[in-house]
């Protein structure tokens, strides 16, 4: 089964009253509400190919949740259609939910009151997984999230990390194409992180899943995906590799060199620009849309002067998506 | 509902009891809150045994039967169906958004939610209730008599499900109207053990067309016991019937309101 996604001109609308100030404005509100219609998230388009892993970003508020509802089944879009592997999710909910697996950090989707195992054993029943395959991916996800330490506890007695260890296995026993995280690391200590991270990386290198994950975590981001879509005020702003979006906002890296001729001219490469030049020591940095990126940048640097030193600054991703939240925000 | 599906219910709620269980005296008070809930109904029948002959023209007796049918009728609402009450909280902790996620109809991820250990309580108060007002009643109880006893209690049953199934759908949209559903339970409690010709003829209208509280135990009761209501005998005698329509028409309702389900938190 082929676990693309599909998104076109999706578009979820609320109306909601305006809260007008002070009692009497809510009074007035009360018997004379003036309804507004706002767009969690306004015709947003991408594709995510089968065995991709495609981190959607935004601020908070910016309808990360509200499109992975939509492409769950959760909520039924307004306009704009769809289908995640080959199913719209809003008119078929059941067979979707047998193709897909998802994750939202703040809620579980174990039975509180049993043990972890148990609701795997729910879970088993279902999605009519067969007894022998349910107990061979249980022992494979055992072995990369450490689950038998604490699957006998009951979900409510479990720590934020492990209840999560046991989502991320619950929504993957049934084996799906795709899969959802909506920041599913939120609140983790970095041991337990680092171990969600690489077996998310097993799952969609080694089983080829789809996995469409949301994250304010920028180091996350950086070791898991290759792509990333965002959006902001609902719409989206930019669908593109990290290199794409690194070179998009702002000045990203600084290329530091040592001249070995101190007098010598300075004429920077083309797509570079020197940024400040002090006796032997100089500073490049990109130059307009088509500058090279930090390694190129290096290397011209390099073949074009003798130097006795060299370094690189590169503004870290963190930077870079303020840098892309902040010019979205002005931009909407 | 299929076979499998039916394993599924069974093999969930044999697990949800066995959980519950694991905390006796969290168990313990469970089943006593659940008895201790129905107080007033056992005062009431108490009151009603000992110091009174009848009531709007009823025998003791014959009265007896509507608190042991509502009370029956409750207890097995709340056995089988109640975690439609605490629908209104499901969906503010967000858990409607995960029984989205599975493939199983929500109104019955909802009801898997946990093993309701009070329904032992009431049921417990219930039938022994129905004990009593068997052996008090004067009435031949043909096999007729009984189908219809039992059906009036299935019928009770179903009527309560709905009457929470249209505030659970409500509550889908507008969160606030999980109260309405705390209001409708005093209301059954007050107002279901008597027999509804005591209160004023606008009161009693009001429970039987507005909020159709008569057709729980009272009509069931007065068409067992022959005795007149406001409404045809035909209607009265319908009662477990319309339990049953209204059961289905608030399910009907209930999955338009998932459809138009927007989330909680936006």
């Amino acid at each position: 089964m082929s676990g693309s996604i599909e998104v076109r001109g999706l578009t979820r609308t609320f109306h909601t009253t305006v809260r007008r100030p002070g009692l009497a404005g809510a009074l007035r509100s009360l018997v004379n509400p003036e309804r507004v219609a706002k767009h969690a998230v306004l015709d947003v388009s991408f594709d995510v190919a089968p065995g991709e892993l495609l981190a959607l970003l935004g601020p908070n508020g910016a309808g990360k949740s509200t499109t992975i509802k939509m492409l769950t089944g959760i909520l039924t879009p307004t306009a704009g259609e769809a289908r995640v592997a080959g199913v719209v999710p809003y008119q078929e909910r059941e067979r979707n939910a047998r193709n897909i697996g998802a994750v939202f950090g703040q809620r579980t989707q174990l039975w509180w009151d049993l043990p972890v195992r148990e609701s795997f054993a729910i879970l088993r029943d279902i999605y009519e997984v067969p007894k022998a395959e349910h107990a061979a991916r249980l022992k494979e996800f055992d072995e990369l999230l450490d689950l038998s330490s604490f699957w006998d506890t009951r979900v409510r007695h479990l720590s934020l990390g492990q209840r999560v260890r046991s989502d991320l296995a619950a929504a993957l026993l049934h084996d799906p194409p795709v899969v959802f995280l909506d920041e599913p690391t939120i609140g983790m200590d970095v041991v337990v992180k680092e171990q969600v991270r690489e077996f998310l990386r097993n799952q969609v290198e080694e089983r080829g899943r789809t996995v469409l994950l949301t994250t304010h975590d920028m180091t996350e981001v950086e070791r898991l995906a290759e792509r990333v879509v965002l959006i902001n005020h609902g719409r989206l702003m930019l669908d593109g590799t990290l290199e794409e979006i690194r070179r998009k906002f702002g000045s990203t890296w600084q290329v530091r060199a040592t001249l070995a001729d101190p007098h010598a001219e300075v004429v920077p490469p083309p797509g570079i620009a020197l940024l400040r030049h002090d006796g032997p020591r100089v500073v490049f940095g990109p130059d307009g849309p088509d500058a090279p990126t930090v390694h190129q940048a290096l290397k011209a640097v390099i073949e074009r002067f003798e130097v006795t030193d060299i370094g690189i600054d590169e503004a870290d991703l963190e930077d870079v998506m303020r840098a892309a939240y902040v010019q979205a925000t002005g931009d909407a | 509902m299929s076979l499998k599906a039916l394993r599924i219910v069974w093999r969930v709620t044999a697990l949800n009891f066995r959980a519950q269980l694991e905390y006796r005296t969290e168990f313990l008070l469970m089943v006593a809150i659940g008895a201790v809930w129905q107080v007033s109904v056992i005062v009431f029948a108490t009151v009603l045994l000992t110091r009174f002959t009848g009531m709007g023209g009823w025998d003791s007796s014959d009265v007896l039967l509507i608190p042991a049918t509502r009370m029956l009728a409750h207890g097995l609402f709340v056995l089988f169906l109640g975690r439609m009450h605490w629908a209104g909280r499901q969906i503010q902790e967000g858990r409607i958004d995960v029984y989205l996620l599975r493939p199983m109809p929500v109104h019955r991820q909802v009801q898997l939610a946990y093993f309701p250990t009070n329904a032992i309580g009431d049921l417990t108060v219930a039938a022994g209730l129905m004990v009593g007002a068997l052996s008090r009643s004067d009435l031949d109880w043909t096999a007729g008599r009984i189908t219809y006893l039992i059906a009036a209690v299935l019928g009770g049953m179903l009527l309560e499900a709905a009457l929470f199934t249209v505030v659970a759908s409500a509550a889908l949209r507008f969160p606030a109207a999980d109260y309405w559903g705390r209001w409708l339970e005093e209301l059954l409690g007050t107002f279901g053990s008597y027999p509804l010709n005591v209160l004023p003829r606008a009161v009693g209208g009001l429970l039987t067309y507005g909020l159709p509280l008569a057709f729980v135990a009272y009509f069931p009761a007065a068409v067992l016991t022959g005795h007149d209501t406001a409404v045809p005998y035909w209607l009265a005698a319908a009662s477990p019937l319309l339990g049953l329509l209204a059961y289905l028409g608030a399910r009907l309702l209930w999955r338009w309101a998932l459809r138009h389900y927007s989330g909680v938190n936006g």
